[in-house]
């Protein structure tokens, strides 16, 4: 049962789909060159890129996450966001990497790569990137659709055509307007789902109250539920990870990065980091609270993941409903259309750089932009819609991220500050951070080894993997012979 | 509230700071579209002159 009503509710999600839907498309006739499809051709200010990035990095899969760690941690479960935030405000005003990223005028991390290490890691450097981002974007499609169906109460067979109908409807407006539509339909996008986590925010605590909150978080875990480095299933481990994971997205993370690298100048970028960081703890906390709420109200349930949907289904009246859904689609549209443009620009500004022998036309290139997109959105729905991924979801989606993020952050790093990193170094480092996860994933699986790997754990294996992913970096360096060519500051 | 008191602070911190910024966010950001905008009008025209 649950309180969806679909006249009211209905027509609210259906306003707030045509009006993003127009808007999308309207923007459609700005776009005359690839710079303006891929970065809306550096023209982005300060308030446009805040609503952009905090609606990029809000998806349902990012709310059912942030609510299951508030349902099974407590509040102890908001410590990544504060880290990310700690880590987003160091960076936006020191300018620390993204500074001479963004002075460099490049359109992706890999082409800045290239001019300290060479050609080669570019391209390795974009593959990494892809795949980590595709793999690790497979999966919301399905998750954002579990949390539509369970909230709204619809029939669990029309999962699958909701989620490739919402996914065609963002492909063709990323399609035509590229980065410009993005942007502006992710303003509309934050407005409304800022809206809606606010409005049922307060809900909850004029409903459930703060005290029954705490009273909960103490009945359960105890400090624990207050402190991670007391918590039994955290630890100074899980922060140092997490502190380690967060930094490297922030540097690293194409999403993130994409929106520096629009910005209009580089004082832009740092503006929209600074502005932004403080929305990185609300990221966490509120949903967080969210699955306080559901762990106060619904007691212990076998499906953690699922406690806050179906929490919300009864908690949130008719009406409120409307905007609660809305600004979830809000959140998914946003992040799928960024992600699908992003992984685009890397493909073709990267990926595809050894077949540009000549430079492309215009018109060629957007053709290009256009069609790549077209099939990350197929891939999307074979992979990440229609075939039913086996396993932990959570392991699954750490491991494919710090694959990408351990081996970049070193490489952008490296090629941003020391002179004497060379392709050598580069080269282990991508294979450093790739075998580790790996092996560590394959250690989990295998009965003989199963034992050992649950006494490693995953956070001391992440946090292994940053280290001797910088290891390797300054070890294949130091033992290159450097050439002439090498030792001169990519960034310059 | 007095035996949690940072949890409490940081959860009203995030419903006001949020709040407040949706609201600004949504005003100035408004405004930053209508002059990206502008900017790549008034460049798209000047290219198809010069073409």
């Amino acid at each position: 049962m649950t309180n969806f009503n679909w006249l009211l509710d209905g027509s609210i999600v259906g306003l707030y789909l045509l009006v993003t839907m127009v808007a999308g498309l309207m923007v459609r006739k700005y776009v005359g060159k690839v710079e303006h499809f891929l970065v809306a051709g550096r023209e982005m200010d300060v308030y446009l890129g805040i609503a952009s990035l905090a609606a990029t990095e809000f998806g349902i899969v990012t709310c059912m996450y942030t609510a299951q760690n508030g349902y099974e941690k407590g509040f102890a479960g908001a410590t990544p966001g504060i880290l990310m935030a700690l880590a987003m405000a160091g960076v936006g005003l020191t300018g620390f990497v993204i500074k001479p990223l963004r002075d460099s005028g490049v359109m992706t991390i890999p082409e800045l790569l290239e001019k300290q290490f060479g050609p080669r890691i570019r391209w390795a450097a974009g593959v990494v990137i892809v795949l980590g981002g595709l793999l690790n974007m497979g999966v919301f499609l399905r998750t954002g659709g579990q949390f539509l169906v369970l909230v709204a109460g619809l029939d669990v067979r029309y999962l699958e055509i909701m989620m490739t109908a919402l996914l065609v409807g963002v492909a063709v407006y990323t399609i035509l307007g590229g980065m410009l539509s993005v942007l502006v339909t992710d303003f509309l996008q934050f407005v409304v789902m800022s809206i809606g986590l606010i409005l049922v925010t307060v809900l909850i605590l004029m409903n459930v109250g703060w005290e029954k909150l705490v009273t909960t978080v103490e009945t359960n875990y105890g400090a624990g539920g207050f402190n991670p480095f007391v918590n039994p299933t955290m630890g100074w481990q899980y922060v140092l990870f997490n502190l380690m994971l967060n930094t490297a997205a922030v540097l690293t993370w194409q999403t993130i990065i994409a929106r520096v690298l629009a910005a209009k100048d580089t004082n832009t970028g740092r503006k929209v980091y600074t502005r932004t960081s403080f929305f990185f703890v609300c990221r966490f906390l509120i949903p967080g609270i969210w699955g306080i709420a559901a762990l106060a109200t619904l007691g212990p349930v076998a499906n953690t993941l699922e406690a806050m949907p179906h929490y919300l289904s009864t908690a949130v009246p008719a009406g409120l409903m409307g905007v609660l859904i809305a600004a979830m689609l809000a959140a998914d549209m946003s992040t799928d259309s960024s992600y699908m443009l992003t992984w685009c620009s890397v493909i073709y500004n990267d990926i595809l750089a050894p077949f540009r022998k000549r430079p492309w036309s215009e018109r060629k290139g957007l053709f290009v932009n256009r069609t790549i997109i077209a099939l990350i959105g197929v891939f999307l729905l074979l992979y990440g819609l229609w075939y039913p991924l086996k396993g932990d979801l959570w392991t699954y989606l750490g491991v494919t991220g710090t694959i990408y993020l351990a081996s970049i952050s070193v490489l952008l790093i490296a090629c941003c500050y020391w002179r004497r990193a060379n392709s050598w170094g580069a080269g282990a480092s991508i294979i450093v951070s790739a075998v580790i996860p790996v092996t560590y994933l394959v250690m989990e699986q295998v009965p003989s080894t199963a034992g050992l790997a649950k006494s490693i754990g995953p956070y001391y294996s992440g946090i292994a993997t940053y280290l001797l992913s910088g290891a390797a970096m300054i070890i294949g360096s130091t033992i290159k012979p450097q050439s002439r060519a090498e030792g001169r500051p990519a960034h310059v | 509230m007095s035996n949690h008191w940072f949890w409490w602070a940081l959860t009203m911190a995030c419903v006001i700071w949020y709040s407040t910024i949706t609201v600004y966010v949504a005003i100035k950001g408004a405004a930053d579209i209508k002059n990206m905008l502008a900017r790549l009008g008034a460049e798209t025209k000047r290219d198809a002159e010069e073409s």
